[in-house]
């Protein structure tokens, strides 16, 4: 008995280092977070991981369905009957399920939708995020005969509005403003209130109210209507969330994709390096390791162990690597220069260094899998001899000290590229390019930086070429945010823009036939691969490694790279034994 | 001796609070801002629903985050105005530097940009990961540090002493990330040996004593990270200094009453050479500091490094400076407790001497 505890320690360290336990179907599914989610305030939207967690807590009108990578009614009952009113706005007729409950069991209803709405107007909230998202809803018209139908009334005629205008969590009015103070005020009212004047009581008291709650780290100060409520949280360490025992949708006969919810508990273990991550998932800590890095990934494959113990799953995803040009710079003024240059960029080799081949080259920013995909383009190919006729006919010459000139400019060619150092597929990127560029005489300086400092250079307009992710979605075709000439100074950080660019921008956002949209789509990739303000290189891939005992594994294209609450233990599964 | 020390903690506290300051200005100074890290990102596809967010949007967006976070005050009592002709403008006690004097006098460290809490509790909170592992680190480094000293400055020869010696250099020149990644993999490996726990909180149905072994046994890869990282910074120094006193006459007349090799180390040679190591040991708190970032981050542990690190990367500037002053104070508590035992050592180097 002396050396009992002692026995008994190394068994639960053996235990809790090297064998998998019985999977039961309440057993937690463990899941690997790089970072700590920081806040869970539903208006924050702060990062991948908060936008996850909060999605576990609360519901919103549309969810995502990993399943078909597309939006599907959650608390609302059906998709939103769509109608128009004047040159600009489009009202949407939506209709609360009448299932949907808070978790004191009062109904969710249209007030509770316009009171969210409003708080994300209110000052001092950070709701700065949600603010920009959501401005496009102008008012909320509640049905009086019926109080969970509404009508958003939202300042677009784009053709996706009635898709994206429903996913944000809706918050309960009466956990917040029980008084319903906020319905004396319109939602316009509060958008148009000017930020140097001081907010109307009823607004300060309800911002109040808020901050008190400390919703970012007590979201259980506020009852929610989604599946999981928050059972603990170890900062940078681990969230637990655990399944309500009665959940509205329970009740439902069949619920759809986005209300069912397997998992009796979800863990996540923020784990910030992803070699020690590969080893929590190898000594089974983790369940379940999503947007696995490439290199990683191709080690776990490589091992046989791991590959008896684990399952691989690859998806294309909506990231696009692109290499900007600055137009606005006088060397790369003519679209013949930024073609040369674009010719010198090597996808195919990217694609193997970077990613193991398995992304997806593009012709445009549209994915090949899309119906509007331009097919008669050529793909974007390595091509330096090409690219040497291109800067001859923009009218650049070699002079005899091996620099290229251009008659009245009174430098040479040389380009600064700008990246965010801590991506290693910017740096190979980069790289290739420089070495590519240093072949034809063309100097290139690589200025790896901080996140926000690339991003306020390039917002700034300091830089000749830039590399970056733009992170895409099937949800929408609005690509004005980068390429119209308003977003100058803000998303568009090539300068890119003219009248009739602009024009059609807003044309393919708004054009509802699918016919035309096609064909505005088309003219759109091809007129950006001849002005080549961007150049896209190709589509990421997401990579998912999980236990090979979890089933209903739904991997996707959309962050975060599966469906979270699809995943379950089988109903019974023997002990596996490992040599 | 009194009027000395309460002079140099006077002088250690105002260091810490210069220093402080300097990051506090020197931050909001810096390109790249906190609105920039919290803002989504311009020219992001994927929420299709923002429309053309025009530059004026993002300028009003920001502004108000910037008021939110009290970033729209001046930043100190005097700012020269952009561009020319850059006139130097009186702000008086409304600027950013004043309120978080205020607030700091008043024991309120501010509030994490990213999720509002305290700075104050955000630090003690994960002060009980990282004190009591450098803490740990710290004892134990020492401890062997001497043993292996004096069992290194012995006469030289011996395969053994050897294979240490070179082993020590080897882990002085070997940066701490790789050695913290090869004990990881060698120790908490499934294809190789899995001993050790690396991430978790271990089993949920544990008892309390079980859980603690569980902890002492995940602290036991950091630990021994941070050990071997340091241990050769202490011990090496220290041999040479035992060499050089074991040569020294004194020695000679001890050998000579016939003490053993090791006697005149333990007895003789030790307290001169451990007035040295003093100053060394001081230093070990920065070495510490940046170690266990590394070991942090790699273990998962959610300590006083990590959270710095993410806060800088962040441009979270209230935890940021928060962190710096704890640090500062720290390091510099260290230098007055150095300067103390060296004066309690020797006292020939009291300032009344």
């Amino acid at each position: 008995m002396r050396y009992y505890w002692l026995g008994s320690l190394f068994a639960l360290l053996v235990s809790a280092c090297s064998t998998p336990a019985a999977k039961q179907a309440s057993t937690p599914i463990h899941i690997r977070w790089a970072r700590d989610p920081e806040t869970l305030d539903p208006l924050a939207l702060s990062n991948p991981s908060a936008i996850d967690a909060i999605n576990l807590l609360h519901l919103a009108l549309l969810q995502v369905d990993f399943q078909h990578n597309k939006y599907a009614p959650a608390l609302a009952q059906d998709f939103p009957g769509v109608r128009y009113e004047g040159d600009s706005l489009t009202l949407l007729d939506y209709q609360l399920r009448e299932a949907a409950t808070w978790d004191n069991g009062e109904p969710v209803l249209a007030t509770d939708v316009d009171f969210t709405l409003k708080l994300m107007h209110c000052p001092g909230l950070p709701n700065e995020n949600s603010r920009a998202q959501y401005g496009f809803i102008r008012q909320v018209r509640i049905d009086p005969a019926n109080p969970r139908r509404f009508t958003l009334v939202c300042r677009s005629r784009s053709a996706e509005t009635a898709s994206i205008s429903g996913d944000f969590p809706v918050l309960p009015e009466a956990a917040l403003d029980p008084a319903h103070t906020l319905r004396s005020l319109l939602l316009a009212t509060l958008q148009d209130w000017p930020l140097s004047r001081s907010p109307a009581p009823a607004v300060a008291a309800v911002v109040r109210r808020y901050q008190q709650a400390n919703l970012a780290r007590q979201p259980h100060n506020l009852p929610g209507c989604g599946p999981y409520r928050l059972a603990s949280w170890q900062t940078n360490q681990e969230l637990h969330f655990q399944r309500k025992a009665h959940w509205w949708a329970d009740k439902l006969p069949a619920a759809p994709i986005v209300l069912q919810a397997r998992p009796q508990e979800l863990v996540f273990s923020v784990l910030p390096d992803d070699a020690a991550a590969a080893l929590a998932l190898r000594r089974h800590d983790i369940d379940v390791y999503p947007q696995v890095p490439a290199r990683i990934f191709q080690q776990l494959q490589a091992s046989q162990a791991a590959r008896q113990e684990l399952v691989f799953y690859t998806h294309s995803s909506y990231d696009i690597l692109t290499v900007g040009f600055n137009t606005r710079r006088a060397a790369l003024r003519d679209r013949r220069t930024r073609q040369a240059l674009s010719r010198l960029f090597d996808p195919v080799r990217l694609l193997a260094a970077t990613q193991l081949g398995q992304g997806t080259r593009t012709v445009g920013l549209l994915p090949p899998s899309s119906s509007f995909y331009n097919d008669s383009l050529p793909l974007p190919a390595y091509a330096p001899a090409e690219a040497l006729a291109l800067l001859q006919q923009a009218g650049w010459q070699r002079g005899a000290d091996g620099h290229w000139r251009q008659p009245g400019l009174a430098t040479p060619l040389a380009v600064v590229l700008r990246y965010r150092a801590e991506e290693a597929t910017f740096a190979t990127t980069g790289l290739q390019f420089k070495s590519a560029a240093a072949q034809l005489g063309i100097p290139v300086t690589l200025l790896p930086a901080e996140g926000s400092v690339t991003t306020a250079a390039l917002q700034a307009g300091d830089f000749d070429l830039y590399i970056r992710l733009i992170k895409g979605s099937p949800f929408g075709l609005n690509f004005a945010t980068i390429l119209h000439s308003e977003a100058i100074g803000s998303g568009n950080f090539t300068g890119f823009g003219r009248p009739d660019t602009d024009r059609l921008l807003v044309a393919i956002s708004t054009e509802g036939n699918l016919a035309r949209k096609r064909q505005l789509l088309r003219r759109f990739q091809a007129i950006i691969q001849e002005e080549m303000p961007v150049l896209p290189l190709f589509f990421l891939p997401y990579r998912l490694a999980a236990t090979r005992q979890l089933q209903h594994i739904v991997p996707s294209g959309l962050k975060p790279g599966y469906a979270m609450t699809a995943l379950a233990w089988p109903a019974a599964v023997p002990p596996a034994s490992h040599p | 001796m009194l009027r000395w020390l309460i002079a140099r903690l006077g002088r250690a506290a105002a260091a810490a609070w210069l220093i402080a300051s300097l990051v506090f200005i020197a931050s909001r100074l810096l390109p790249g801002s906190p609105e920039q890290q919290a803002l989504a990102e311009a020219g992001d596809l994927s929420r299709p629903a923002a429309g053309v967010l025009s530059a004026a949007n993002q300028a009003q967006n920001r502004l108000a985050l910037r008021r939110r976070l009290g970033l729209e005050l001046p930043l100190f009592y005097v700012t020269r105005s952009p561009g020319p002709p850059g006139r130097w403008q009186w702000h008086g006690t409304a600027n950013q530097y004043h309120a978080w004097v205020v607030a700091l006098l008043h024991g309120d460290w501010g509030h994490s940009y990213r999720d509002g809490q305290p700075v104050l509790a955000l630090l003690r909170q994960a002060l009980v990961y990282s004190l009591p592992l450098a803490g740990a680190a710290a004892g134990l480094a020492v401890g062997l540090a001497l043993a292996l000293a004096l069992y290194l400055a012995q006469e030289p020869g011996g395969l053994l002493r050897q294979v240490v010696f070179t082993l020590l250099s080897a882990l002085q020149v070997m940066p701490l990330f790789l050695l913290a990644l090869g004990l990881l993999l060698l120790l908490a490996n499934p294809d190789f040996i899995n001993i050790l726990p690396a991430a978790g909180q271990g089993p949920a149905d544990a008892t309390r004593w079980q859980l603690a072994g569980y902890w002492a046994a995940r602290a036991a890869l950091p630990l021994l990270s941070l050990v071997l990282a340091v241990l050769p910074e202490l011990t090496l120094p220290l041999v040479a200094l035992l060499r050089y006193e074991t040569r020294a006459g004194y020695a000679t007349t001890a050998r000579a009453k016939g003490l053993t090799a090791m006697q005149i180390l333990r007895r003789h040679a030790l307290p001169n050479a451990v007035l040295p190591l003093l100053t060394t040991l001081a230093d070990l708190l920065p070495t510490l500091a940046a170690g266990v970032v590394v070991v942090e981050v790699l273990f998962a542990l959610p300590g006083n490094g990590r959270l710095l690190a993410e806060a800088a990367a962040a441009h979270d500037y209230p935890l940021v400076v928060g962190g710096v002053l704890l640090t500062a104070g720290a390091r510099l508590l260290g230098l007055v407790l150095a300067d103390v035992l060296y004066f309690l050592l020797d006292p020939r180097l009291r300032p009344a001497a």
